[in-house]
Order: C-alpha cells, then sequence, then structure tokens
C-alpha cells in the first residue's frame, strides 16, 4: 500500500468514526429533542391554531374565525398591553438604576466578602414567590406594618393607601425581580480590569468620566443581560398585578389568564393575545440585539 | 470629603437600602407567624398555635406531598435527559447541535405564561385530563433546559486527557464513562439537580396552568387561601418553608464538599 493509498484509507476511516460519532448523539439527545418538540414546539402550533377558532363559553368550536384579530386590531386590548410594557420597562429600569450599585459594591469588595455578598442576595429568592408576595401585602396594607412605624414616628398623619395601587405593584417587582438584575451585573462586573479606571484617572478624568466611559461601556454586556432576564418574565405577570394591584388596571398577563380561566373562557383571543406578546417580545430582542451588534462592530471599526 | 468617598458612600447607601428591601418580607413573615391575633398586621402576643393547626390541615399535607412529589419526579427526569444531551452537544461535528440548542435557549427568553397557556391548550387538544401528570410534563419542560445548559457548561471545561489515557490503555467506552466521565461531570449534575428542584418547587403560574382541580401544590394552595382570605396558617407554613430552604441549602454545601 502506498502513502496516498494509506492517507485514503485512514480519512475513510476517520469519515466513518464521524458518521458513528453523529448518530450517537443523535441518539444521546433524542430524548430531549423529543420532549422539547412535542411539550415546547407542538404546543406553540396548537396556540396558532386556537388563535383562529370560534371562542365558546367553556372550550372552543372548532370552526374558523378571525374574530379575535379583529377584536386586537379594533383596540380594545391596547390600554392592558400598554400599561403592561409600561410596567416591565419602568421596572428594568428601577432595577438597573438600584442593582448597579449593588453589583458595583460586591464586585469591588474582598474575595470573602464577595461570595457572602452574593448568597446574601440569593438567600430570598429561596423563598417562595407567592408567599414573598404575601409578605409584602402584609407590609404594605393600609393597617400594615410599614403605616403603623410611619404613624408611631409621627411621619405621616393618616395611613398610606399604597396596596391595591400600581405603586405596591411596581415596589413587588422591583423586589422580585432585583437578584435577575444584580446577578448578571455582577458578574461583568467582577471579571473587569479596573487598571482602566485607574489610567483614565491618571490622564485627568475626574470619577464621573471615568465611570461613564470606561466602567459603564465595558459593563455594557450585564446591562443587555440583566434588562433581558427582567424585561421579558416582566411583562408577562400575572400573579403580581394579581395579589397587589387593582381591577381598574388590568396587565396583559391577567386579561389572558382570567380568559382560559375564567367562566364565560374565550381561549381564541386569549391564543391571539399571547402571540401578541411573542410577538413583542421578539421584537424587543431583535432591537437589543440591533443595538448591541451595532456597538461591537463600531467598536471593532474604532480598534482598526 | 473626596469624590471618591461620596461615591463609596452613595453605593454603600443604596446597597444597605436593598440588603433590608429585600429582608424585609421574610422578616415579617417569621416574627408574625408566632402572632397571637386572627388580622395578620395586629401584633397581639407570642403564640405556637398556628404551627399547630398547621399539622392538622390534610390540605396542606396533600398539597405538600404533591409539592414533592413533582419536584423529585421533574428533577430526575430531566437531569436525565440534561446529561444525555449534553454528552450528545458534547460532540463538535453533530448536524443537530445548532437545532438543538436553539430548542434548549428559546423557553429561556418566553414569560412562564406562554408556556402555561401553551400546555394547558396542548393538553385540551388532546384531550387529556390535568392533573399530576400535566404538571409532571410541565415542569419537566421548564427544567430541561437549565438542566442541559448547567451540564453543558461543565462539560465544556472538560479535561478529555483522562478519557485519552484511558482508552489508549484499552478501557471500554462504559467503563470510562462509569469511572471517569461520570465522576468529573458530577458537579454539574447536582448543580443541575438542585436548579431544577427549587425551579418546581417555586413554580407557580405554569402549575396554575396545567394542574386543573383537585391537584394542588403549595404555591397553589397558599394563593388560593390569600385569595379565600383563609391566611392565619400561611406565616407558619411560610416560615417552615423558609426554614426548609435553608436547611436544605446547609445540606447542599455539606453534600458539595463531600463530593467535591
Amino acid at each position: 500500500m502506498n502513502r496516498s493509498q494509506a492517507i485514503a484509507s485512514s480519512s475513510v476511516l476517520e469519515q466513518r468514526q464521524i458518521k458513528a460519532r453523529n448518530w450517537q448523539s443523535w441518539l444521546l439527545s433524542a430524548p430531549s429533542l423529543f420532549w422539547l418538540i412535542l411539550f415546547f414546539a407542538v404546543p406553540y402550533l396548537i396556540v396558532i391554531l386556537y388563535s383562529v377558532l370560534t371562542p365558546d363559553i367553556y372550550e372552543v368550536k372548532f370552526a374558523f374565525s378571525l374574530g379575535s384579530y379583529r377584536e386586537i386590531f379594533r383596540g380594545t386590548y391596547w390600554i392592558p398591553f400598554f400599561l403592561s410594557f409600561r410596567l416591565a420597562l419602568l421596572t428594568t429600569l428601577i432595577c438597573l438604576l438600584v442593582g448597579y450599585p449593588v453589583a458595583y459594591l460586591i464586585a469591588r469588595s474582598s474575595e470573602k466578602w464577595k461570595n457572602i455578598l452574593v448568597v446574601l442576595i440569593i438567600i430570598p429568592f429561596w423563598t417562595n414567590f407567592i408567599i414573598r408576595i404575601f409578605s409584602w401585602r402584609i407590609f404594605l396594607s393600609t393597617n400594615g406594618v410599614m403605616n403603623e412605624v410611619l404613624l408611631a414616628l409621627g411621619l405621616i398623619s393618616s395611613p398610606l393607601e399604597i396596596i391595591r395601587t400600581d405603586w405596591a405593584v411596581i415596589i413587588v417587582m422591583v423586589y422580585v425581580y432585583l437578584p435577575y438584575m444584580i446577578l448578571p451585573l455582577y458578574s461583568v462586573i467582577e471579571k473587569l480590569d479596573f487598571s482602566l479606571l485607574d489610567a483614565a484617572m491618571d490622564l485627568g478624568a475626574n470619577e464621573r468620566k471615568a465611570f461613564f466611559k470606561v466602567t459603564l461601556p465595558l459593563s455594557r454586556e450585564g446591562i443587555f443581560a440583566g434588562s433581558i432576564l427582567v424585561f421579558i418574565p416582566a411583562l408577562g405577570t400575572y400573579i403580581i398585578p394579581q395579589l397587589m394591584g387593582n381591577q381598574n388596571s388590568l396587565y396583559i398577563g391577567q386579561i389572558i389568564t382570567y380568559k382560559i380561566k375564567n367562566i364565560p373562557r374565550n381561549w381564541p383571543i386569549a391564543s391571539a393575545l399571547s402571540l401578541v406578546m411573542l410577538i413583542i417580545i421578539a421584537a424587543v430582542l431583535l432591537i437589543l440585539y440591533a443595538f448591541y451588534r451595532h456597538r461591537q462592530i463600531r467598536k471593532m471599526d474604532e480598534a482598526k | 470629603m473626596k469624590p471618591n468617598k461620596i461615591y463609596h458612600n452613595l453605593n454603600l447607601t443604596i446597597f444597605t437600602l436593598v440588603m433590608v428591601f429585600l429582608y424585609i418580607p421574610i422578616l415579617i413573615l417569621v416574627v408574625f407567624s408566632f402572632n397571637d391575633s386572627k388580622i395578620v398586621a395586629n401584633w397581639q402576643g407570642f403564640t405556637f398555635k398556628y404551627y399547630l393547626l398547621l399539622f392538622k390541615n390534610e390540605q396542606i399535607k396533600l398539597a405538600f406531598e404533591h409539592t414533592i412529589l413533582i419536584a423529585v419526579s421533574a428533577t430526575v427526569v430531566s437531569t436525565a435527559l440534561g446529561v444525555l444531551a449534553a454528552l450528545g452537544l458534547e460532540n463538535k461535528r453533530f448536524t443537530g447541535k445548532k437545532f438543538l440548542t436553539t430548542l434548549v435557549y428559546i423557553p429561556l427568553m418566553m414569560p412562564d405564561i406562554l408556556m402555561g397557556v401553551s400546555l394547558a391548550l396542548l393538553f385540551n387538544f388532546l384531550r387529556v385530563g390535568t392533573g399530576m401528570v400535566t404538571v409532571f410534563i410541565a415542569h419537566v419542560t421548564f427544567c430541561l433546559s437549565y438542566t442541559v445548559i448547567v451540564i453543558q457548561s461543565r462539560l465544556e471545561g472538560f479535561d478529555n486527557s483522562l478519557v485519552e489515557a484511558a482508552m489508549d490503555l484499552g478501557a471500554k467506552p462504559w467503563l470510562i464513562f462509569w469511572r471517569i466521565k461520570l465522576p468529573l461531570i458530577m458537579p454539574g449534575i447536582v448543580a443541575a439537580a438542585l436548579l431544577a428542584f427549587t425551579l418546581s418547587l417555586d413554580d407557580f403560574i405554569v402549575t396554575f396552568f396545567t394542574s386543573g382541580r383537585g391537584f394542588d401544590t403549595l404555591p397553589i394552595y397558599v394563593e388560593g387561601a390569600i385569595r379565600r382570605g383563609t391566611i392565619t396558617t400561611i406565616n407558619a407554613l411560610s416560615t417552615l418553608m423558609i426554614g426548609f430552604t435553608l436547611i436544605l441549602v446547609a445540606v447542599t454545601k455539606r453534600v458539595r464538599k463531600f463530593f467535591f
């Protein structure tokens, strides 16, 4: 056998090995693939199907109808969508403003303190979600702890009516989603090269300038990740406004849930509203991604 | 004062306020679980009676059993599937890599409510009665993405030299898997299982859409109790749950030390 033949046969053998490995991979991933297709992808097809059916009090009538979409385009649900969008945006912004200093402080602590502080941020997170919301009701209610304390201190003359307002919703939203903002910010700031900051200040930049020109741009990835992690679940929130808010300002998550659960049900409209929410999320993600890419490309151009 | 100092103090103030903000609800739950009053908000005196009432409540016992049953089974299945998928994804020339990765990451980009709605409609379409099985399926579905990603990230930092050495010495593939690969990725598997377990314990919204009547988990029971206004025992229940998670965390730390 000459040399080229040997190479050819070894590459045939290699090809065969690659093929066998590929089959093995398909086999190993088959259960997960099957599961995700059947219980994640297919359900969305059902949502699309149900969105063009005729509503019924209990379930659906299998008769084609575009009524749900017509209703949406007529603008019946603009207000809940607007409220949800505003809530998600506000929650994200407040979490960012409050979370950044916290993440920064943790990232600049000593190694020992870093671990302790991160665990301190995570512990409340381990308490059941519903229970944490419930305890905010106790705290904020009209004859609740906060009002008692403020009245006793003489800071207010009559109890503040916070519960059942949008303020209560915002407070609890920030409470629930703050760790989702702090942790990605922390992991990015922690890896930041702080000698750049010193260099900027040596070159005459003041604290504020150094922060806005160096630290903030370098932690952009954490800001994007944190914002996505807060904004998306915030947009679909149901239980927080349900337990803290009032029935005069309904959010889209509440409308969808009512239409699925409460009789008279309307599954087609719930499906169509879910799809609209999906489109909004896709749009927000695309805009963020485009913005992110744009900055990346600009950075590369500057580097040239 | 130097500006440096001012910024640092500002950060420290915000940090302290955030910590107070994060711990207020937990403190309140614990304190008020011992409060001898029908109205939740007023302090009337110390009592253990809600803890006693709690242990007499059959509904809570049942909900607790359901929660643990679902959490354990969903954790086992989603972790096992996650290990297999992560091993499959390890192959860089796997032709389905991109497809599976996309399918794993997309659920993380969706609000829970959409998974709840879509699964509820799927079960209706298939004429499957909602109950334990549907809740189990739903929990595995939202845990799966996390387990795959956690185990995969462990495999990525995997040092292949030990596997190659074993192969050179003539070890069989299954032996290599059991004796070398599995122990090395064990930390990833434990982390994934713990994450799945906590996600399952904590879930409200997906369970709310897929449980139907008669199969309550603890979060579902608590929400119902808040809605009905029968809330006196909830503080005690919450305190026990907080204690339970803290014990779980402590045990985890021990287990981690034992393993790694």
